[in-house]
């Protein structure tokens, strides 16, 4: 048995370093470079190789790591081109970028996008790094979100390449706060697709039962609590609560009174300052002093607020039409509270569109024909009109289709007028460490483990570290 | 009439039959009380399927829809492309459980019965292979599968699987049980090892064999993360990616949709289970008493 114990230990010890050396594989000298399947091919074309035997037929040709002659002659135009799409948004709102491809492919005969579905946010993303350091097929397009992150790996071509050159677009009739959050590194990589804004729920009827103008919502957090304590009965019926995404409302508060997430050089995060300490102050005097939200009781939220045992809720926008579906009383929807006498600041959330490296030009070209459809006008209506992602440009509602559409559903033009005090918190390498350490120091504040100061100093301690470690890789 | 004065010399509560009967009688509440509570969110989720978006959300919450939706099923078997992803989530999980049978029972007959140098060793080897996290051999997995040109094939979705070193060890104890005398007859009267194995050890180990068979396709039909990384056409999704398709992170999840898709995948595990029930808790029961 002493024997059987000691040959665990050591194979434990080899299984995990042969596990440890398979991860370090990938050679640095090549590059990533999916390669279109150009069908048919013309006569003229460089014979492609056919990589990868019976999948082929299924999927962009794997890459081999050996040069081929496509490299030394320039390719000719195709006469079809199928580009590869990986998309990350599931039921309504996936069927709403399905059609969207669909119409692009109905558009167009030389063009032909086959969508596919890869798992929401986490999951695309694990794929997506997965076949980067494998060095295997990557799509040629790709929805997903933290989309710089991806960008800035090398595997991507800068999205402004193609927006400000022959065939670009204006860039200024999209909001600013859009570009912003697809940069990584200076440089910007992904053109914005699906967004949205944090904004405030409140049940209309509940409003009345407590005595309060359900035409008013609350202008400030001063006036959530005030709101908040005539919610409240103490008998499982609360004033206020945010979904499980804490991160994302705290820092909306934070940036609301004045306070950064991170510095300008993305060395160290910010949110241990006073006007972030206040916040969370605030916050845990909700949940423990005045007793208006319940702690650490966010997964259930929504489904609180549908059965109508929550007065406010702070969620995305996205939900504004499934909300306004579900729920079986008058819905109210308010911009995000601002800090009194401060200006609102609204960080924006979503995903964008990627274009992947490609050796050929023709290729690329089509992928940008194909990512500026997704992202034109006509789409970003027709996401704004059937999701609840907001429409990225800045005259949107002046758009006569989305006014006609806003008169049927009024609670939508709210996220939208929000959109002017849109911001991007910046997207660095420790954000997911930094979203996750902050939704523990408030759990530690709401359930009194921890006072908002020092919470706040053990996430900056630690997420600051992190941000150490990634660049020493 | 000798019997007569028996009867009333003894009181009713008394009597065996009685008592024995009272007893069930309890031992069944409690069995049902605890099944109930097991079945619980079994139950809820088949209420969930046949509730309309709006009355899932209504506090306090009812068992009974107020309407009954079967629109639901039908709406979610066109949800997704479950027909195809059935028959993918099918054909790997039969293909991965035969397998392991095949491949497993081989190892374990060597590991139980065979001398050969190094052979503990080789079964510590594979022991220590059980306790890596699934996570931490997902990269290197894919490596291979990448250098192999696997990826996004069938072969990828089932070579990997078809074996389990927990299978083998699982088959080893139960072999090892079984007395050696036996197979020392057998093999006198001219049965080889492959014989042996195959009409005498198998059909012995019978509920170990079919428990470790429903661990086998359970596991590989409730799998996710190794089918969405390696493949990336539709055509080769399973039912758990079809699943998941249901979950609108963003935009508000149909929840009546959703269970109703639940309840069309988990069908097929609870059909095979209750048809090898019996043998499967003979297995569990035997694993857990004889397994040393």
């Amino acid at each position: 048995m002493q024997k059987l114990r000691i040959g665990i230990a050591v194979c434990v010890t080899v299984s995990l370093l042969l596990a440890a050396c398979g991860g370090s594989a990938p050679q640095p000298t090549a590059t990533v470079s999916p390669q279109a399947t150009a069908t048919p091919m013309p006569p003229t074309a460089v014979p492609q190789p056919t990589a990868a035997g019976p999948e082929a037929t299924t999927a962009p040709t794997a890459v081999p790591a050996v040069p081929t002659a496509t490299t030394a002659a320039p390719p000719t135009k195709p006469d079809k081109v199928t580009l590869e799409f990986w998309y990350s948004l599931a039921g309504s709102s996936g069927q709403a970028v399905e059609e969207l491809v669909k119409q692009f492919n109905e558009s167009q005969s030389y063009i032909q996008v086959q969508a596919t579905y890869q798992g929401g946010y986490a999951e695309i993303m694990a794929k997506t790094w997965n076949a980067i350091f494998a060095e295997q097929t990557l799509p040629h397009v790709a929805q997903l979100g933290g989309a710089p992150l991806v960008g800035a790996t090398g595997a991507c071509v800068p999205i402004t390449d193609f927006t400000d050159g022959p065939g670009g677009i204006d860039r200024s009739k999209i909001y600013d706060a859009f570009w912003k959050y697809n940069m990584a590194g200076g440089k910007i990589w992904a053109m914005p697709f699906n967004n949205s804004v944090p904004v405030l729920y409140y049940n209309k009827e509940l409003f009345k039962a407590a005595g309060l103008d359900p035409d008013k919502p609350p202008e400030t957090w001063d006036d959530v609590i005030r709101y908040g304590q005539q919610l409240s009965d103490g008998e499982g019926q609360w004033g206020f609560n945010t979904n499980d995404d804490t991160h994302w409302y705290f820092s909306t508060m934070v940036l609301g009174n004045g306070g950064q997430i991170i510095n300008a050089e993305e060395t160290e995060v910010l949110y241990n300052s006073p006007e972030a300490v206040e916040m969370l102050t605030l916050w845990g005097d909700m949940v423990n002093d005045l007793e208006i939200m319940p702690p650490a009781q966010h997964n259930e939220a929504p489904t609180d607020f549908l059965a109508g045992t929550l007065g406010m809720l702070m969620r995305s926008s996205s939900v504004v039409p499934s909300l306004s579906r579900d729920a079986p009383f008058d819905l109210g929807v308010a911009m995000v509270p601002t800090v009194a006498g401060k200006e609102r600041v609204a960080p924006i959330g979503g995903g964008s569109m990627v274009i992947f490296k490609n050796e050929n030009p023709y290729v690329l070209d089509a992928a940008w024909e194909f990512v500026k459809f997704m992202t034109s006008e006509k789409s970003s209506l027709y996401l704004a009109t059937h999701t609840g992602y907001v429409p990225i440009y800045k005259d949107a509602l002046q758009w006569p289709e989305l006014q006609a559409y806003l008169e049927q559903n009024p609670l939508s033009r709210v996220p939208i007028e929000e959109l002017q005090y849109s911001y991007a918190i910046p997207v660095f390498t420790s954000l997911g460490t930094s979203d996750s350490t902050l939704r523990q120091a408030i759990e530690a504040v709401e359930l009194g483990a921890n006072d908002p100061q020092s919470a706040l100093d053990e996430a900056k301690s630690i997420v600051d570290q992190d941000i150490k470690d990634q660049q020493q890789d | 009439m000798t019997v007569q004065p028996d009867i009333q010399k003894v009181p009713l509560w008394q009597s065996q039959r009685v008592r024995k009967a009272v007893f069930a009688f309890f031992w069944y509440l409690f069995l049902t009380a605890t099944a109930l509570a097991v079945m619980l969110p079994f139950i809820w989720m088949i209420s969930t399927s046949l509730k309309g978006q709006k009355e899932v959300f209504t506090y306090p919450p009812s068992w009974l829809p107020k309407e009954w939706r079967w629109q639901n099923y039908i709406d979610a078997w066109k949800g997704a492309m479950f027909g195809r992803y059935f028959i993918n989530s099918v054909l790997i999980a039969v293909a991965v459980t035969l397998g392991q049978v095949v491949t497993c029972s081989m190892a374990a007959y060597a590991f139980a019965r065979m001398r050969f140098r190094g052979k503990d060793l080789l079964f510590a080897l594979f022991l220590s292979t059980t306790m890596i996290s699934t996570q931490v051999t997902l990269v290197p997995s894919y490596l291979v599968m990448k250098t192999l040109g696997w990826m996004d094939s069938y072969k990828a979705l089932i070579v990997p699987f078809l074996t389990s070193p927990f299978a083998i060890f699982i088959m080893r104890q139960s072999f090892m049980t079984i007395p050696r005398e036996l197979e020392e007859a057998a093999r006198l009267d001219g049965c080889g090892r492959v014989r042996f194995l195959v009409q005498m050890l198998l059909p012995l180990c019978k509920p170990v064999i079919a428990a470790q068979a429903l661990f086998a396709f359970m596991g590989n039909w409730n799998s996710y993360m190794w089918p969405l990384i390696v493949t990336t056409s539709k055509e080769l999704r399973t039912l758990q990616i079809g699943l998941r398709y249901f979950v609108n992170q963003e935009g508000g999840t149909q929840w009546g949709l959703f269970m109703a898709a639940a309840v069309l995948v988990s069908l097929p595990v609870v059909v095979i289970y209750f048809t090898v029930q019996k043998q499967f808790v003979e297995g569990i029961a035997t694993t857990g008493l004889k397994g040393t």
